[in-house]
C-alpha cells in the first residue's frame, strides 16, 4: 500500500499518524495485505458467506424500554465523561 | 490471607500477571455460600468487574474505573467465587505474547525470559503459578488456548454464544467468547457450567443443545506436514496421539484442506470488526481525552493517536481498508466464504469422528521481543486455533508434555455444544499426565 492510500485510510479511521508511523505502518500493512491475497487461490465457487455460525435468526426483545438493572448505571457512566456540563457531554465547537 | 498475599507478591515480582491485585475490593459482591465458596479467581482486564479498573491493556482506558460487572463474573460471584484481580493482556486482545500490553510485561512462570502467550497471558500465567485456581480470559483467535498451552494449564474456548459477552469489551464480535484458564479439567468444567446460558443482555447467546453423546469412540487427528511444527511440539503431538490410541479411542488421521486459508480469512474478519468496534474510543464519552482539540474530529484523532498502541493502529487500518468501498468483494466477502469452507471441512470430519485433535501452536513459549517469531509469524501461527473461532466450535487446550523445561499443550475440538465430550477426553488424559507445576509453586490460596 502506498503512503497516500495509508493516509486516506487513516483519515477514515480517525487516526492521526506521525511521519514515523506512516513509514513503518505502510510496510506492515502491505505485508498483511500480501498475506490476505493468499485467499485469492481458494476455490469459493458456489459457497454462501458465513456471518455467524449458530444463530438461525435475529433474537429481539420486547420494546419495553431499557432493562432496569436496579442500580444507577446511567449516572455512573456519566461520571466517567471527560468533560460535561450537568448531564450534557461537552465537545469542541463543531462550527 | 497474609501468607497468600505474600505468595502472590513474590511471584508477581517475577511474572507480572496482574494489572490490579486486591482480594478485598470485590469480596462483598460474592455470595458467602455456594459450590465455589471463597475460591479466588482472576479476570482478564477486558472483562468488567465493578470497583476494579478495566483497561484492556491500553493507555486509552488506563484510568477507567468500571461501573458494572459482566454476566459471567456475576454468575461466579453468585456461586461464592471471589475476584482477586485483573489480568494483564495484549492491548484489546490483539497479540500472541501479552507483549502488546501498554501497561506491563508478563513473563512465563516456567522461564521468565519467555512470554506467557497471549492475549490472555496474565490469566494463564497466574493459574500456572498457583496464584488462582482459575481465571477468565477471552478467545478471539486462540487467546485462551495458546497461553494455556505455553503455561501448562487447561484452556477452554466455549461454543460461540454459550457464554454471555455482556461486559466483555468488543474486539471481533462474531468470533470471540469469554473462556477459561484452569488448573484441572474438573475446575474448567465447573466454571463453564456456571457461566454458560442465555442472557437478556446479550442477544447472541443461544440455547444450549448438546447431543447427549458425551463419550467418544473415534478421535480424528490432524495430519501435520514436515516443518509445520517445531521439533518439541511435534514430539509432544506424537506422544498425545499415542496416549489417545492407548486409551482405546479409534484414531484416524485427517486433513483440513481449508486450513491454509484460515489465517488471512481470520485477520480480514477480525480487523474489519475491530475497526468498527474500536470506533467507540474517541475521547468523548470515556477514556483518554487529549486537551487542546479545536474540533470534535481533532479530539478523536488526537486521543486515538496517543491512546492506541502500534498493533491496535495496524489492525484498525487494515480493517478500515478491507471494508472500503471497492475492496469488500476481494477481502471481506471472500473471507466469509472461506469461513463457510472451514465449517464444511469440520462438518465432514465430525460425520466420521466424535472429536478432532490438533496442535495448539507450532512452537512452545518464545522469548520476549520478535527475535524468535516476528509479529507476522506470530499471526500465521494462529492457524490451528483460529479455525475453531471461524466455525464457532468449542475447543480445549490440554497439557501434553514438558519439553526442555517448557510445557506444551494439545488441542481438542468437537461439534457445537459438545464441551462435555472434550472434558471427558481431557479427564482421561489428565489421569495419564496430570498438570505439572513450575518451581516455586504452592497451593497457597487453598490454605
Amino acid at each position: 500500500m502506498d503512503k497516500g492510500e495509508l493516509v486516506k485510510t487513516a483519515a477514515l479511521a480517525k487516526l492521526k499518524l506521525d511521519e514515523n508511523e506512516v513509514e513503518t505502518l505502510a510496510i506492515e500493512v502491505s505485508a498483511m495485505l500480501e498475506n490476505f491475497s493468499m485467499m485469492m487461490e481458494a476455490d469459493v465457487e458456489g459457497l454462501e458467506p458465513t456471518t455467524q455460525t449458530l444463530q438461525q435468526e435475529n433474537r429481539t426483545r420486547r420494546d419495553e424500554g431499557p432493562i432496569d438493572s436496579g442500580d444507577n448505571l446511567s449516572n455512573d457512566l456519566l461520571e466517567r465523561v471527560p468533560e460535561k456540563e450537568g448531564r450534557f457531554i461537552v465537545i469542541p465547537n463543531v462550527i | 490471607m497474609k501468607k497468600y498475599k505474600e505468595y502472590v507478591e513474590n511471584w508477581e515480582k517475577k511474572i507480572g500477571s496482574f494489572l490490579q491485585f486486591d482480594p478485598e475490593k470485590a469480596k462483598a459482591d460474592s455470595s458467602s455460600e455456594g459450590p465455589l465458596k471463597g475460591i479466588p479467581f482472576g479476570v482478564k482486564d477486558n472483562i468488567a468487574v465493578k470497583g476494579f479498573d478495566m483497561t484492556c491493556g491500553s493507555k486509552i482506558l488506563e484510568n477507567f474505573n468500571c461501573p458494572y460487572t459482566a454476566t459471567a463474573v456475576e454468575k461466579l460471584q453468585n456461586k461464592g467465587a471471589v475476584v482477586v484481580g485483573k489480568m494483564n493482556m495484549d492491548e484489546f486482545g490483539m497479540g500472541s505474547s501479552t507483549d502488546n500490553s501498554a501497561l506491563g510485561e508478563t513473563n512465563n512462570p516456567w522461564d521468565t525470559s519467555r512470554v506467557a502467550g497471549g492475549s490472555s497471558g496474565g490469566s494463564a500465567a497466574a493459574v500456572a503459578a498457583g496464584l488462582v485456581p482459575f481465571a477468565l480470559g477471552s478467545d478471539t483467535g486462540g487467546s485462551v488456548r495458546q497461553p494455556a498451552s505455553f503455561c501448562g494449564v487447561y484452556g477452554l474456548k466455549p461454543t460461540y454464544g454459550t457464554v454471555s459477552r455482556y461486559g466483555l469489551t468488543a474486539y471481533a464480535s462474531s468470533l470471540e467468547t469469554i473462556g477459561i484458564c484452569a488448573e484441572s479439567t474438573a475446575m474448567t468444567r465447573d466454571v463453564f457450567n456456571i457461566i454458560k446460558g442465555i442472557d437478556v443482555m446479550d442477544n447472541t447467546t443461544v440455547d444450549y443443545k448438546p447431543s447427549g453423546k458425551d463419550d467418544s469412540n473415534t478421535i480424528a487427528v490432524l495430519k501435520v506436514g514436515e516443518g509445520d511444527l517445531s521439533d518439541d511440539v511435534l514430539n509432544s503431538y506424537k506422544v498425545s496421539q499415542q496416549r489417545i490410541t492407548d486409551l482405546g479411542y479409534t484414531v484416524t488421521e485427517v486433513e483440513l484442506p481449508t486450513l491454509k486459508y484460515v489465517v488471512p480469512a481470520y485477520y480480514v474478519i477480525a480487523t474489519a470488526e475491530a475497526s468498527a468496534n474500536l470506533a467507540r474510543f474517541n475521547g468523548i464519552r470515556y477514556g483518554l481525552a487529549e486537551k487542546g482539540a479545536e474540533t470534535p474530529s481533532d479530539l478523536m484523532q488526537m486521543s486515538r493517536h496517543s491512546g492506541f498502541g502500534d498493533e491496535v493502529k495496524l489492525r484498525i487500518l487494515l480493517g478500515t481498508y478491507v471494508l472500503r468501498s471497492g475492496f469488500q468483494d476481494q477481502y471481506y466477502h471472500r473471507a466469509q466464504k472461506i469461513r463457510t469452507a472451514i465449517l464444511n471441512d469440520f462438518n465432514r470430519i465430525f460425520e466420521q469422528a466424535d472429536a478432532l485433535m490438533l496442535p495448539v501452536f507450532p512452537t512452545g513459549a518464545f522469548h520476549h521481543g520478535s527475535s524468535d517469531l516476528t509479529q507476522l509469524q506470530q499471526k500465521s501461527a494462529d492457524l490451528y486455533t483460529c479455525s475453531a473461532n471461524l466455525a464457532g466450535l468449542p475447543a480445549l487446550a490440554v497439557p501434553s508434555t514438558i519439553e526442555k523445561g517448557l510445557p506444551i499443550g494439545v488441542q481438542f475440538t468437537a461439534p457445537a455444544f459438545e464441551e462435555e465430550r472434550l472434558f471427558r477426553i481431557s479427564e482421561k488424559l489428565e489421569e495419564v499426565f496430570p498438570v505439572q507445576n513450575p518451581e516455586g509453586y504452592s497451593k497457597e490460596w487453598n490454605k
